[in-house]
C-alpha cells in the first residue's frame, strides 16, 4: 500500500499487544502473522485474578460509544505522529472487555441518570431517576416514598464496609453520573434546594452529598458545580454571581465543619497547595457549573482548574490512606456535551485527557489489588464513515487508498470521515448561523451583544446541497461535523457501550452484559455479594 | 422572532466590538431609564410581510433588562462586582431562566461589551456615521447621523443626554430595518418595571450546556415546539 508508513517487526508486535507505534516502517506480511500470534500466545497466559479486590477505580466517559473510542484512538495516534489506527488509549490496553446493553426500563435510548444508577446499584430503573427503583413516579416529591424506594449504591456499601469513597467529574458534582452514585431521587435535575418544587420534602442532590452521613462522610469531591452549594446571599469567588440555595446554607462550610480533616477548594493553587497526607476529607468546586472542556481549560479559565488527570491522582492519594481500600468513580462528565453540541474536537480531547486520568491511575495503583473498570453510560450518534486511506486525519475531509484529493460524494462535494447523524451541524440556515457549515462557536458578529451562545440553535431552515468543504476549515477545532437532522442539541444513541477493565475479578466481564452486571462484578470483587443487599 | 434576534439584523453594521474587560468606562453616569422601543422589518418582496414588535429596555448601573411587550421573555444582563457579565434569558411565563455560565463564555467567544449593551452603539460605532443635523425627540435634545456601512444605509437619531438611539434605521437591497423609541422615562417614575431580580433568582435555572440532556423537559421540549412553530 503506496501510503502506508513502514513498521518494524517489534513495532507490529507492540501494536498488537500494546497498541503503541510510532514507526515509520512497513510491517511485512509475517510482521502481521507473527504480531497476531504473539497476542493470541500473551492472551492464553493471562490468569483471571480471583483474588477480592482492595480498590475499585469506575472511570466513565459520559456519551463515550465506541465509536467515541475509536475516532480518540486515531486521533491521539495522530497526535503522537502515527498513523493513528495503531494506537491504543490507556484503557484499550486492559486485558478485559464486554459491551454493555444501556436501555433502561422504559427507554430504548437511555439519559444518564438510569444508566448510572444501572451501573453503581446493579438495578435498572426509569429515566431521570438516580439511584431509585422503578416503582417511584417521576419527580416524586415526598422523602418517605423516595426512601422506601431507594437503592443502596456500591459507594454506600463500601463505605458501609470500612473503605474511603470518593467522586471525581469534569461536569457539575450533582450531575446525573456522579449524583447517582451518593444521592436518592426521582428527578436528576433537582442539583439544588432552587430546583426542587414546592413543599418536596425529598433533599437536593447537593445537600445529599454534604449530608451523607454513612461513616463520616464521603472522602473525596472534586468537580463543578458551585454555584448549588453557596447561598443566594453570597457571591461566587471567581466570578461574582450569586449562589443559588434558598435555604441560606453554605455547603461548603458545611463541608469543613462536619469533616474531620476537611479542606475547600475552589481554584487550582488551592488544589496544588493540598497536602494528600494532611488531608481526609476533600471538596473541590472549580466552577459554578461543569468545569471547562479540556481544549479550553488552560486558555480560558479565570481562576485556574485541574485536570481531570489531576484531580483523579490527587483523590488516590488522598483515598488510599485506608488500609481497607477505596472505591472512586471519575467521570469524564463534558464528552457528552462537545457531543450534544456536534463537536467532534472537544469530544475527543476530553476522551484523551480521560485515558489519561486512566494511566495515571493505572501508574499509581497495582493491578493485582485494584479494579479499574472503563465504561459508558451510553453512546451518541457519532460516526465513523467513507473510505479513508490510512493515516488521513480523523478530523479530515475522507481521502480514499492512493487518491490525491478528497473523494466526492454524488454532488460532487468532497465530505468528513466524522459525522452525526442527528443535531446542530445541519447545513441549513439556523436561527443563529447563516446556510452552510456550522461553527462550536457563532462568529462573533459586529451585533447587538446578546451573546453568542455557541451554535445551539432553536430553528433551522431546510438545507439545499451541501456546503464545500475544505480541510483547514474542517480540522479546525471549531467545526460542527454536518448532520442528516436538524436538532437544537445532537442526541444520545442506543448501541451497546464497552467495558475494559483489569485487575481482581475483572474476568468477570465477558460478552454482551445488561449495564446493571457492572454493579454485580464490584460488589463480587470487594466480597460484598454475598452479603445482604 | 425575539429581541436579540432582530438586534442582530438590525445592528449588523456595527464595528467589531470590545470585548468586556477592555472597558474602563463605566455606566454609573448614564441615567437609569425605562423605554419602549418598537421594532418593524419590511423585506422587499411581493409576498413578504411586515414584522413589527414592541419591547422594553429598562437600565440601571450594572443591570440590562429587555422584555417582550406581552411580558412572556426576556433577557437580563447583570454587571458583577468583579467585572464577569452574568446572561440569561428569561421565559417569565414558565418562571425558567436560561443562563450562560461565565466559565462557557470564552469557550464560546462571547464577549460582552458592557456600555453598547447599556447604549445599544458605542462610540465607535456612533462616530463611523457622519452628523448630518441636530433636533428635538421626545422633548428631547438630539443628534441625527448617517452613513453606509457593508453596503447597508444607516440612519441614527441619537439622544446623547441618555445615551440611547431614538431611532436606527437599516437599509439594504434585502430590505428596511427600523427600531423606533416609543416612549421614555426615569425608571423610578415608569408603570411597567422591569421584573426583580430577586424575583429572577428564584426562578427555575437551566444551563444552556444542559440542553442536550434535558430531551425529556417539559419547558425544554415546550421552548423548542414553540420556537418551531413560529419558525415554520
Amino acid at each position: 500500500m503506496q501510503l502506508l508508513k513502514k513498521f518494524s517487526v517489534a513495532t507490529i508486535s507492540s501494536v498488537l499487544a500494546t497498541g503503541i507505534v510510532q514507526s515509520a516502517e512497513e510491517p511485512a506480511p509475517e510482521d502481521w502473522f507473527n504480531a497476531g500470534r504473539q497476542t493470541v500466545i500473551d492472551a492464553g497466559h493471562l490468569n483471571p485474578n480471583e483474588k477480592h479486590a482492595k480498590n475499585i477505580i469506575l472511570f466513565v466517559g459520559d456519551g463515550m460509544g465506541v465509536s467515541t473510542v475509536t475516532a480518540a484512538r486515531i486521533y491521539d495516534g495522530q497526535q503522537k505522529g502515527g498513523h493513528g489506527e495503531e494506537n491504543s488509549l490507556s484503557f484499550e490496553k486492559l486485558p478485559y472487555l464486554a459491551l454493555s446493553k444501556t436501555y433502561s426500563v422504559d427507554q430504548q435510548t437511555p439519559d444518564s441518570a438510569p444508566t448510572m444508577t444501572a451501573m453503581v446499584t446493579g438495578v435498572k430503573t426509569i429515566g431521570d431517576s438516580l439511584s431509585v427503583n422503578q416503582f417511584v413516579a417521576h419527580s416524586e416529591p415526598d422523602a418517605n416514598i423516595v426512601n422506601a424506594n431507594k437503592l443502596t449504591t456500591i459507594l454506600e456499601r463500601a463505605k458501609s464496609d470500612g473503605m474511603s469513597v470518593g467522586i471525581v467529574s469534569t461536569a457539575r458534582i450533582t450531575h446525573a453520573t456522579p449524583a447517582a452514585t451518593y444521592a436518592h431521587t426521582t428527578n436528576r435535575d433537582w442539583e439544588g434546594d432552587s430546583d426542587l418544587p414546592a413543599g418536596a420534602t425529598v433533599p437536593d442532590i447537593a445537600a445529599q452529598l454534604i449530608d451523607f452521613n454513612i461513616n463520616g462522610g464521603i472522602d473525596v469531591a472534586l468537580g463543578g458545580g458551585r454555584t448549588r452549594f453557596i447561598p443566594k446571599t453570597a457571591t461566587d469567588p471567581e466570578y461574582g454571581i450569586a449562589g443559588k440555595r434558598k435555604d441560606g446554607r453554605d455547603l461548603t462550610a458545611d463541608w469543613i465543619n462536619k469533616h474531620n480533616n476537611a479542606r475547600y477548594v475552589w481554584n487550582k493553587e488551592q488544589f496544588d497547595a493540598i497536602d494528600p497526607n494532611a488531608t481526609d476529607h476533600l471538596l473541590g468546586l472549580f466552577e459554578p457549573s461543569h468545569v471547562h472542556y479540556e481544549a479550553d481549560r488552560i486558555a480560558h479559565d479565570k481562576a485556574g482548574e485541574p485536570s481531570l488527570t489531576e484531580m483523579t491522582r490527587k483523590a488516590i492519594d488522598i483515598l488510599k490512606k485506608n488500609k481497607n481500600g477505596y472505591f472512586l468513580m471519575v467521570e469524564g462528565g463534558r464528552i457528552d456535551h462537545a457531543h450534544h453540541s456536534g463537536n467532534a474536537y472537544r469530544a475527543l480531547t476530553d476522551t484523551q485527557q480521560l485515558a489519561a486520568a486512566v494511566q495515571a491511575a493505572m501508574e499509581k495503583t497495582n493491578t493485582k489489588e485494584t479494579l479499574i473498570i472503563v465504561t459508558a453510560d451510553h453512546s451518541h450518534v457519532f460516526t465513523i464513515g467513507g473510505y479513508p486511506q490510512r493515516g488521513n486525519p480523523i478530523l479530515g475531509l475522507t481521502q480514499g487508498v492512493g487518491a490525491s484529493s478528497p473523494d466526492l460524494d454524488m454532488l460532487g462535494l468532497p465530505y468528513t470521515t466524522l459525522n452525526y447523524a442527528n443535531g446542530t451541524g445541519y447545513t441549513g440556515a439556523s436561527n443563529l448561523q447563516p446556510a452552510g457549515s456550522k461553527t462550536f462557536t457563532t462568529p462573533n458578529t459586529a451585533s447587538w451583544p446578546s451573546g453568542s451562545e455557541g451554535h445551539n440553535p432553536a430553528s433551522f431552515s431546510p438545507a439545499f446541497g451541501r456546503p464545500l468543504l475544505v480541510n483547514p476549515q474542517v480540522q479546525a477545532p471549531d467545526y460542527l461535523q454536518e448532520t442528516i437532522i436538524p436538532l437544537g442539541a445532537e442526541t444520545h444513541a442506543a448501541e451497546d457501550v464497552a467495558i475494559f477493565a483489569g485487575g481482581p475479578k475483572a474476568h468477570l466481564f465477558h460478552g454482551v452484559m445488561e449495564q446493571n452486571v457492572i454493579y454485580h462484578v464490584m460488589a463480587e470483587a470487594l466480597g460484598l455479594a454475598e452479603q445482604r443487599r | 422572532m425575539k429581541i436579540f434576534d432582530f438586534l442582530k439584523i438590525l445592528f449588523s453594521f456595527s464595528l467589531p466590538w470590545l470585548s468586556a474587560s477592555s472597558l474602563a468606562n463605566s455606566d454609573s453616569q448614564l441615567p437609569e431609564v425605562a423605554c419602549r422601543y418598537e421594532m418593524k422589518v419590511t423585506p422587499h418582496g411581493k409576498f413578504k410581510a411586515t414584522s413589527t414588535k414592541a419591547w422594553f429596555f429598562w437600565r440601571k448601573p450594572g443591570m440590562v433588562q429587555t422584555q417582550d411587550a406581552d411580558g412572556h421573555y426576556g433577557e437580563i444582563w447583570q454587571r458583577t462586582a468583579n467585572g464577569s457579565i452574568q446572561y440569561r434569558k428569561l421565559y417569565h411565563v414558565d418562571k425558567t431562566a436560561i443562563e450562560y455560565m461565565p466559565a462557557d463564555m470564552p469557550t464560546n467567544n462571547m464577549s460582552f461589551d458592557w456600555i453598547k449593551l447599556s447604549s445599544m452603539l458605542d462610540q465607535q460605532e456612533l462616530h463611523a456615521l457622519k452628523p448630518v443635523k441636530k433636533t428635538r425627540v421626545l422633548d428631547r435634545s438630539a443628534e441625527l447621523r448617517k452613513g453606509k456601512v457593508d453596503n447597508r444605509d444607516i440612519e441614527v437619531l441619537w439622544l446623547p443626554d441618555v445615551s440611547l438611539p431614538a431611532s436606527i434605521i437599516s437599509k439594504d437591497k434585502t430590505g428596511r430595518a427600523e427600531l423606533r423609541l416609543i416612549a421614555i422615562e426615569p425608571l423610578s417614575a415608569t408603570h411597567r418595571k422591569p421584573v426583580d431580580i430577586e424575583e429572577i433568582a428564584n426562578y427555575r435555572h437551566i444551563d444552556a450546556a444542559d440542553f442536550g440532556d434535558m430531551e425529556n423537559d417539559p419547558f425544554v421540549k415546550k421552548v423548542m415546539a414553540f420556537t418551531e412553530h413560529h419558525n415554520h
